[in-house]
């Protein structure tokens, strides 16, 4: 494996780890709440 | 805040051009269509069919859906941020620059200018102008978004910020070029590379003008239609950043069996396949925010154009992964199979999203009830037949063709000539033009019940004009 190679597998695995931090961060239960307000707030946007 | 507060002043403008140019977009279809099936109707130099289709292409997405974009985009973040745009005077000059944008196109491709890099086909003049156009857009909806009263983002604003960074991003890279004269420029990566880069821009275009403003719209105009929420904000979160992960190395999907590396088509086949997973993330959580409102289907004429708006994304996130294994890309790759899977994308997906919101916004941005909602059933019947009519018969066709490509003898000699497998095509051309057709009358219908309601509709607070939904 070239350097290159190894560059790319690390950006791609990088992201990865980034996108599962997010998934855990928006699951998480102290957030349960928090994370449904955006939705109710939009219908009322007057 | 006051919704009179709100600058709706420039959505009106970019209501009204892009449906326009929406208008140019599928009457340009109509004429190409009608030109494959009967070659006279080309008049050389000017209106032929290499020099008509670009236009149609750049038309219908930059044209018709961009310019939805900058309509909705300019309306939601007002809405979703709870403060007036940052910028009208911008939002203005973004308006005229974007009409001579796209008028500068059409007259360089009507003279022959092209780069030949599809969907990139003007000269670099235009490059420079599409990007002064992006950055001023971006630049006046992100600071718009910087100065909001609103804690809460909505997952439209998630979708609208990525296809502001996305398109510039891919725009800048895929634009790298090296002029020579005032119309005519040398890609500045050479081969494979090129090929690669080319459609690593194709593909991602898809993504961040064809998939994730419509997702914006649709999130945005589908509970505003229904009056219930989305059925999970944290799902939608989730697929949104799995979308956004999984487009990037999906490009290489074009160039499969071609000289660009093997891992790289491997790699953008594995992506292409998991793409599915974001994709039907937004479908189900469309369908699950119908829990208990399906009645609407039948008595809110925008509700059926949102659902089956995302159906046709949910089916073309299926066929598109499909395309995108080796096995059945030897098959149906150069076929009219493919556009067919297009239209099914423009014409379904991004179009029928499309009318809804213009339908949703006229009434509120002009202060009048809907002229006709019959005239709204109709067109939505008539653009769904035509749709319908114009994939199917393509889909058919490409099947046909494939199979007579590949078709052999026992001594191993090809059983069809070229020409052979052309005449062919014929028929499925000829319905393919009548779908089309029916899609325009629909299209004038349309533009034929937004003028009388701006003209002749009922005058109604905005928020009255809102109760005509039903
Ligand atoms: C009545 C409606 C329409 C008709 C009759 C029509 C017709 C056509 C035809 C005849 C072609 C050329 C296909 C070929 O080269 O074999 C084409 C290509 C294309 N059209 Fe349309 N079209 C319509 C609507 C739209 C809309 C609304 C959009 C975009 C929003 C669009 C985007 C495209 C694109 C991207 C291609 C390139 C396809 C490819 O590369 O294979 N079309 N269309
Ligand atoms: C999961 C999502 C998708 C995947 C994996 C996918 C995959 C593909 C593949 C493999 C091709 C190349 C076909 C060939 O030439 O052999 C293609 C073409 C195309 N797709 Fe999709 N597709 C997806 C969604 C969409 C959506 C939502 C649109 C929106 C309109 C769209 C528009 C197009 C266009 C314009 C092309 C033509 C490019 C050209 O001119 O060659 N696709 N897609």
């Amino acid at each position: 494996m070239d350097l290159a190679s190894i560059l790319y597998l690390g950006v791609t695995f990088g992201l990865f780890v980034i996108f599962v931090l997010i998934v855990l961060r928006t699951y998480s239960k102290k957030r349960k709440d928090e994370g449904e307000i955006a939705k109710y707030r939009m219908l009322d946007d007057e | 805040m006051k919704s009179t507060e709100y600058n709706y002043d420039i959505v009106r403008s970019f209501v009204n051009w892009s449906v326009l140019w929406g208008l140019v977009a599928v009457l340009v279809g109509v004429i190409v269509s009608f030109q494959m099936v009967d070659p006279r109707l080309n008049f050389p130099p000017y209106l032929t069919f290499g020099r008509l289709r670009p236009i149609h292409t750049n038309a219908g997405i930059y044209g018709w859906g961009v310019g939805v974009i900058f309509a909705t985009f300019i309306y939601m973040v007002q809405r979703l941020c709870r403060t007036p745009l940052w910028s009208p005077k911008l939002a203005r000059f973004q308006l005229w620059f974007f009409n001579a944008t796209i008028i500068a196109s059409a007259v360089t491709l009507l003279m022959g200018y092209t780069t030949s890099k599809e969907y990139h086909e003007m000269e670099w003049p235009i490059d420079v102008m599409v990007v002064i156009l992006w950055v001023v857009f971006a630049l006046n909806i992100i600071m718009t978004i910087i100065k909001r009263r609103e804690e809460h983002m909505y997952i439209s604003l998630w979708y609208m910020m990525a296809s502001l960074v996305g398109v510039a991003i891919l725009y800048l890279v895929n634009a790298a070029a090296v002029p020579v004269s005032l119309f005519k420029s040398y890609s500045a990566f050479a081969g494979t590379n090129d090929a690669n880069v080319h459609w690593w821009f194709g593909h991602n275009a898809v993504a961040m003008a064809l998939t994730a403003p419509p997702l914006a719209m649709f999130y945005y105009f589908l509970p505003k239609s229904t009056g219930v929420p989305i059925y999970s904000h944290r799902l939608s979160i989730i697929a949104f950043w799995s979308l956004l992960f999984m487009y990037l190395w999906t490009g290489a999907h074009h160039l499969l069996w071609t000289p660009v590396p093997d891992w790289i088509q491997t790699l953008a086949m594995g992506f292409s396949v998991m793409l599915i997973a974001p994709s039907w993330g937004s479908v189900i959580n469309g369908y699950l925010s119908m829990n208990g409102q399906w009645h609407q289907m039948r008595e809110n004429y925008l509700v059926k154009y949102l659902i089956l708006g995302i159906t046709f994304y949910g089916l073309q996130t299926i066929q598109g992964p499909m395309q995108a294994i080796r096995t059945f890309s030897a098959f149906i790759h150069y076929t009219d199979w493919v556009p067919a899977h297009i239209h099914m994308g423009t014409m379904g997906w991004v179009s029928m999203i499309c009318f809804a919101s213009i339908y949703y916004l006229v009434p509120r941005i002009y202060g009048k009830k809907l002229f006709s909602i019959p005239l709204a059933n109709l067109q939505f019947w008539l653009i769904l037949v035509g749709q319908l009519t114009w994939s199917f018969s393509l889909w058919i066709a490409g099947v046909l063709q494939a199979g007579m490509w590949t078709a052999m003898n026992p001594d191993g000699s090809l059983t069809y000539t070229f020409m052979e497998t052309m005449v062919e095509m014929y028929p499925y051309w000829w319905i393919r033009s009548i779908g089309g057709l029916i899609y325009f009358v629909g299209v004038v219908v349309f533009i034929y019940n937004l003028v009388m309601t701006v003209r002749h509709g009922e005058i109604a607070s905005t928020e009255a004009a809102a109760e005509g939904r039903a």
